[in-house]
């Protein structure tokens, strides 16, 4: 099977456009209100005061009133605490409320048995059978699945058209030499060759039939023991199948070795290095500790900012640069969180773009409202008169921003793929500083410069 | 069909001489050029047959094999000729332009009353009329047919020069009868017969380096040509040499030096009046960008506010940014054809605003991407084309995709070209938290192919 991938997917995937009409399909369980979690877009606080309308004295009193309240209860600014990790050199948020606070309030971090929203508990609760209803992981592994059985249902089938033709051809060769019809056909091949095995139809075909195969079943479901993720009705019959005993002898054993409500999370979750000194730096919403926070080695006083900085620069190195080493204007850690704050300074939701094969992803708003339109790649650049003064700076810069063309094209054909575009951001890199006393003065010196990257196709701007 | 050549729709005649039938990047079968009728003028166009992707041991899949292999030699060994109709003569003139002398004799002293400096023709000659490109190297004393209404100049003899591309496109398309010049007399060439037809090789070998003219230049120009678009040289196609001493001692870009850092922007009476009512509602801040944080422990009033304390870090603005002069630009990249889409009417004389400006590199000699000086001075070397109109107004992603300037890079990799568009895109132009609430409602909701997208 060397068919492309495109031709793969979009069959899959264009079905579900037409309004689904008539589809054979279960209401879905209504989604959370995203709007009301996300409300807020950073994990700040903000109190509005009534606007001040000059014809209007009233108005003046109301702002009063509301400064008064103020100043006398002030309100509590909430400030989270999390951990660094040396050995991963990354951020870990353990308090429950903190982890739900920073996903829910600009989807900060990502979960550390999750796909990016920590739900590993809401998981594990539905496979003991203590907690309905689906979590994304379980959705995109329904549609994989889904996915996988039709393209093995369209293998089958064609090699199925295959062994036909084989059969009709040697039964044309012993019935005589009717040689005619081949090279006929062939001849004018657009119009017979067999016709090829199309997923959209198969995906028809696979619905009416689970249709029928549920209505049957619901008979003798109700003998049977019930299955907490019987409702999939999307899945063929094959692949529930498949589902089911994988799933259910794992889970049983599972009932009986623990006790139903009573474990512990296991799940952290995880910030970047550039999102924690983003909430620390920018927001200060967020205070870091050094020791992991076992309960009596818990250093009683957060790493001051500075010294986060510095911290983060040297990890941004793999191995760990020493401590004592001095900053470089641009230690990875500059470069990268240089461009996190300019778009969260946008109010983009940025977020690593790993998956992707890029640097960062940018939201509007966040995940669960939209996909990501934009994929960031972050480059280096060094134009400033100081990096081509002498011939070894000349030459190391040089390294620094170079990108093969083949690997840009890489990045740009998954990008086109997964329906992004694609965005270079060069981050041009100041001589080194004196001092780094002053941090806001020293991400000032940078300058960004985005490049959409698109690829140009002659035959489709021709019109 | 999308991909059809158009010159096969608008001239069925020349279609008759060859077949130009889009090829895209894939592998053809060619059965479909037995339904193209190549001896009558039909107006249809052949469809592509579907694909096999694995060898499988039927007779149907072989016989569909050899048969695609036999269309594609049919169609090859189909005789290429000059028609009568269409057949015209051009002749080569290695020298470049070189002004018709008034008198036939050619031994005769140069008397001709208008031009004086003519004596020194037989050197490389500097072309007299201004609009003649020195680089010219075959002209065709008769044009005739519908190649010559986008190509060539015209001299006052009526003569039509063409430069090396447009005339190895035209001897490739068989539409041009090149003749050597006549071993006797260069200025007046025989005009039945005297002189040898130049051969395909020939014409390869001669005007590929001739006058700047790549191996990469030329693909783009020829495959972009073959799908109808209008092609034209741009100011940056030749002085490479002189550029690149001119770029040794070319100081970093100053445009960044216009940079503003977004904050401190905002002027006039509003902004005083702005800045009065931020102190009145936050008169005690706490902002401290030296050690964070940022946004002060105090209160903030609104989203807005904090967003805007955020902004330190400074980014390139290409509405203030100075326009670099051509020069800054370095050597491979910098644009060498203005493009015209099919459609579009292009006067030679007069040719438009160009739709699309290429520049072509090779990965062989530039071997990693450009950095961002090099980059930025390309674009900024292309006049500025903001996202305009009413769509654009309303969508922020369109407008952040379309940018502020566009170029198109043409990277050949060895005879295998991609297109890249290239724009300038100020993300902090658009300032997101200010129409906060963006897409509305679930993600569903949206385009229809959403689905298949990733998050």
């Amino acid at each position: 099977m060397a068919t492309p991938a495109a031709n793969m997917d979009k069959p899959v995937a264009a079905p579900s456009k037409p309004a689904g009409s008539g589809r054979p399909r279960t209401p879905r369980p209504p989604r959370p209100n995203f709007r009301q979690i996300h409300q807020f877009p950073l994990p700040v606080n903000v109190h509005h005061v009534p606007p001040v309308i000059p014809h209007n004295p009233l108005s003046l009193i109301s702002v009063a009133l509301s400064y008064l309240t103020f100043l006398i209860m002030p309100p509590r600014h909430e400030i989270y605490s999390a951990y660094f990790d040396k050995t991963t050199s990354s951020i870990h948020v353990t308090d429950e409320k903190s982890i739900k606070a920073l996903w829910e309030m600009g989807f900060f971090g990502k979960g550390s048995l999750s796909r990016s929203e920590p739900s590993w508990l809401a998981r594990e609760k539905k496979r003991r059978g203590l907690h309905d209803g689906k979590t994304s992981e379980e959705v995109t592994r329904a549609r994989r699945e889904e996915r996988r059985a039709l393209k093995l249902e369209r293998a089958r089938m064609e090699k199925l058209a295959i062994e036909e033709t084989l059969k009709a051809e040697a039964a044309a060769r012993e019935s005589g030499p009717a040689e005619g019809q081949t090279p006929d056909d062939a001849a004018n091949g657009t119009a017979t060759a067999t016709e090829k095995y199309s997923l959209k139809k198969a995906k028809e075909a696979k619905m009416l039939e689970a249709r029928e195969a549920r209505l049957a079943a619901q008979d003798a479901e109700l003998e049977q023991k019930p299955e907490p993720n019987g409702k999939s009705v999307r899945f063929s019959p094959l692949v529930q199948k498949k589902e089911f005993s994988s799933n259910s002898p794992s889970s049983e054993t599972v009932m009986d070795a623990f006790d139903a409500d009573d474990f512990p999370n296991e799940e952290h979750l995880q910030l970047s290095n550039e999102e924690a000194f983003f909430l620390a730096y920018g927001l200060g919403a967020l205070q870091i500790y050094d020791a992991p926070s076992s309960e009596k080695t818990k250093s009683t006083s957060p790493t001051p900012i500075s010294a986060l900085l510095q911290q983060f620069c040297h990890h941004s190195f793999q191995p760990a640069r020493h401590d004592t080493a001095a900053l470089q204007p641009d230690d990875p850690f500059m470069i990268s969180y240089t461009v996190y704050h300019h778009f969260r300074s946008l109010g983009w939701v940025i977020r690593s773009g790993v998956k992707f094969g890029t640097d960062y992803l940018l939201y509007n708003r966040g995940p669960v409202f939209s996909h990501a339109e934009f994929a960031v790649v972050v480059i280096p650049s060094y134009s400033h008169p100081y990096w081509s003064e002498t011939e070894e700076r000349r030459k190391y810069t040089a390294e620094k921003q170079a990108r093969s063309w083949w690997w840009l094209h890489c990045v740009n054909r998954v990008q086109a793929q997964v329906m992004k575009s694609l965005c270079l951001v060069y981050v041009d890199v100041p001589p080194p500083a004196a001092s780094i006393d002053d941090i806001g003065a020293l991400f000032g010196q940078y300058n960004v410069r985005e490049f959409m990257i698109k690829r140009w196709t002659p035959n489709r701007t021709r019109d | 069909m999308a991909d059809a050549d158009e010159e096969v729709l608008q001239n069925p005649a020349n279609a008759s001489v060859q077949p130009e039938v889009d090829l895209s990047d894939e592998t053809q079968d060619f059965r479909f050029l037995n339904n193209l009728n190549i001896y009558a003028d039909s107006g249809s166009l052949p469809r592509r047959g579907e694909k096999d992707f694995e060898p499988n041991p039927t007779e149907h899949q072989t016989g569909v094999l050899s048969e695609s292999r036999r269309a594609m030699h049919n169609a090859l060994s189909f005789p290429r000729l000059h028609s009568k109709k269409a057949h015209v003569i051009a002749f080569y003139a290695p020298d470049g332009y070189t002004p018709l002398a008034e008198i036939p004799p050619p031994k005769a002293p140069q008397q001709t009353d208008k031009s004086t400096e003519s004596a020194e023709k037989p050197a490389r000659p500097t072309p007299r009329s201004a609009n003649i490109n020195p680089d010219v190297c075959v002209y065709v004393p008769n044009p005739k047919g519908p190649f010559f209404k986008s190509v060539g100049q015209s001299d006052r003899w009526n003569r039509l020069w063409l430069l090396p591309e447009e005339a190895l496109y035209l001897i490739e398309r068989g539409s041009l009868d090149i003749r050597w010049p006549s071993p006797t007399d260069p200025a007046i060439p025989g005009e039945d017969g005297l002189s040898i037809p130049m051969s395909l090789q020939a014409a390869w070998a001669s005007f590929i380096g001739h006058g700047g003219l790549t191996l990469e230049r030329y693909s783009v120009y020829s495959g972009l040509k073959r799908l109808g678009y209008t092609l034209a040289r741009a100011p940056g196609w030749c002085d490479e040499a002189e550029q690149r001493e001119h770029e040794q001692n070319l100081a970093p870009s100053p445009s960044y030096n216009q940079n503003i850092i977004p904050k401190l922007r905002g002027a006039g009476l509003a902004g005083i009046l702005g800045s009065l009512f931020n102190w009145i509602h936050d008169p005690y801040s706490t902002a401290s960008t030296t050690s964070g944080p940022m946004i002060g422990t105090g209160i903030n009033r609104h989203y807005m506010d904090v967003y805007r304390k955020l902004a330190i870090i400074p980014w390139y603005d290409p509405i203030t940014a100075s326009p670099s002069n051509p020069s800054d630009t370095t050597a491979p990249f910098r644009v060498v054809f203005h493009v015209w889409k099919p459609s579009t009417p292009v006067k030679k004389s007069a040719p438009p605003t160009p739709e699309f400006r290429v520049a072509v590199l090779s990965t062989r000699d530039q071997t990693t991407m450009p950095n961002m000086t090099q980059l930025g001075a390309l674009l900024e070397s292309t006049p500025l084309d903001p996202p305009s109109g009413e769509k654009m107004e309303r969508m922020m992603y369109m407008r952040l995709r379309h940018g502020y300037r566009n170029v198109i890079l043409a990277v050949v990799d060895q005879g295998v070209v991609s297109y890249l568009r290239v724009a300038d895109s100020a993300f902090g132009k658009e300032k997101l938290y200010e129409n906060q609430g963006g897409p509305r409602g679930p993600k569903r909701g949206g385009r229809g192919y959403q689905k298949s997208k990733k998050r």
